[in-house]
């Protein structure tokens, strides 16, 4: 089984860091959830993270047990995490009304 | 090693290299120091595009990235070459600022001397001299405790997060066992884990600058109309498997260990404090802007932690690449310096990483070359702007 390394025990995420992991692998955890095991629903490349349950619309992200933002569409377990499907919440001037900065 | 082989200088500092810096007041005396770089035995060149046309505020940054630079321990001496009389910020002025470090300085601008050919003669010979006077200093033993060891993140992986920047930031926890300060700048890069730092800060007015400083440049990020998505995490981030700033940020932090922050710092500023402890900067992300504040600010070394493998060298700060990414490191292995990717190959533990580190910055404090120092590769000055070009 390939395996996926979990940094911390609450994440939904795992990363590809041992080994790319192609679509319909078995998919295990190293690290902090050695419980859970996935089937990947895409190719993960090296250094990139796999859903390892469902993730709803709008819910947090954890990595690190910390949030790196949120789900910006359902996410199913074994799916390809990234930017296609998870969105910051920090410096979203796209969002925000403009704001005047001094110079220093 | 608690102990290293430095240059002890006049104020007390002591220095891991014992360069003549020639420094350029103004754009428009770059080509005079690089042709007297050129000539001296251990010259290092440092020029830029500023020292003309800048508002206030951003001219006071502007020196206090020059001369921070020249004061730093790892200069001996420093020749200041300007143009003309350059307002707020003469080869002068300068020359006032660093000489408190007790220094060799001289001074030559370029329309006072008759010109390019007549100043290059001039700044070749003050230099001539002062390379042969420093050439006398020898090192002598002195404790890790005088080391300020800045710390940087760029080209960033998921490596990053997971061995090179923990393994850096137990280096530092080293260091600082020993007496030292680690400083860590890129506030753009605490954007998301605020208060995994301001858990640190030594007291509440620390915790409550670095909340400051991180609203402030995230307000930058939101004046430009732009989503900060568009820059952070960069392209080369993002094909690594970086998503988000959030996530960019949590490995980035981890490059500074558990140790109390002492004081936080505006960019390019000089501690005030000597506590043995974690130091942190305002500045941006952009590597050489951010290497160049933190030897403005009298760092002797510097970890460049680096998943991707990037080249920055700062000119008189040596500048260790240190990368958690096997592929990368064979790779660049002509500028990356060590390789911790054993952390995910069971080859090593974290702990042993850090110390590797830790060994690395020891030997590069006593005289060990890094590889882009080898290869003169000193690519990264660069001054952080915070005004328009009038």
């Amino acid at each position: 089984m390939k395996k996926v390394f979990v940094v911390y025990a609450t994440d939904n995420v795992g990363t590809a860091v041992l080994e790319p992991i192609q679509t319909g692998d078995h998919v295990g955890c190293n690290g902090e959830r050695s419980d859970l095991e996935v089937i990947a629903q895409a190719d993960i490349a090296y250094g990139h993270k796999i859903a390892l349950m469902d993730i709803a619309a709008g819910d947090t992200v954890l990595k690190y047990g910390l949030s790196i933002g949120s789900a910006s569409c359902d996410i199913k377990a074994g799916d390809h995490v990234h930017t296609h499907n998870v969105e910051s919440n920090r410096g979203r001037g796209d969002l925000a009304e403009r704001v005047t900065v001094s110079a220093e | 090693m608690s102990q290293f082989m430095g240059f002890h200088r006049p104020n007390g500092d002591v220095g891991i290299r014992n360069h003549v810096l020639i420094l350029s007041g103004t754009v428009y005396a770059n080509t005079v120091c690089e042709r007297v770089a050129d000539t001296i035995h251990g010259a290092v060149p440092i020029v830029h595009a500023n020292g003309r046309c800048q508002v206030a505020p951003d001219l006071r940054v502007t020196r206090r990235f020059l001369a921070g630079t020249a004061m730093n321990p790892n200069v001996g001496a420093v020749v200041i070459i300007d143009h003309f009389k350059e307002e707020g910020m003469t080869a002068e002025d300068l020359a006032d600022d660093i000489a408190p470090t007790g220094k060799l300085i001289a001074t030559v601008n370029i329309r006072g001397e008759g010109g390019f050919i007549s100043a290059v003669e001039k700044a070749t010979r003050y230099a001539q001299d002062f390379a042969r006077r420093i050439s006398l200093y020898q090192r002598d033993l002195a404790p890790m405790s005088k080391i300020l060891f800045g710390t940087e993140c760029g080209t960033s992986d998921t490596t990053s997060g997971l061995a090179s920047n923990p393994a850096n930031g137990l280096a530092g926890e080293l260091l600082i066992a020993q007496g030292g300060r680690m400083l860590m700048a890129e506030c753009t890069e605490w954007m998301g884990c605020e208060n995994w730092l301001t858990e640190k800060a030594a007291s509440p007015a620390v915790a409550e600058a670095i909340l400051a400083g991180v609203r402030h440049m995230e307000a930058r990020a939101l004046a430009s109309g732009e989503d900060i998505r568009g820059s952070q995490p960069t392209g080369d981030n993002m094909a690594g498997g970086l998503t988000t700033i959030e996530e960019k940020s949590m490995g980035a932090v981890k490059k500074i260990g558990d140790s109390p922050i002492i004081e936080y710092l505006e960019i390019a500023e000089a501690p005030t404090k000597t506590e043995a402890g974690n130091y942190v900067m305002y500045g941006p992300g952009m590597g050489a802007e951010s290497i160049s504040s933190m030897a403005a600010a009298g760092c002797q070394v510097l970890t460049f932690c680096t998943g991707g493998g990037h080249t920055s060298n700062h000119p008189i700060m040596p500048t260790i690449k240190v990368t958690g990414n096997r592929g990368s490191f064979e790779l660049m292995r002509d500028t990356v310096d060590v390789d911790v990717s054993g952390v995910f190959t069971d080859e090593i533990t974290l702990a042993e990483a850090g110390r590797i580190v830790y060994d690395e910055v020891a030997r590069v404090c006593s005289g060990y070359l890094t590889k882009s120092e080898a290869l003169r590769d000193n690519n990264s000055f660069a001054i952080h702007r915070v005004g328009p070009s009038i």
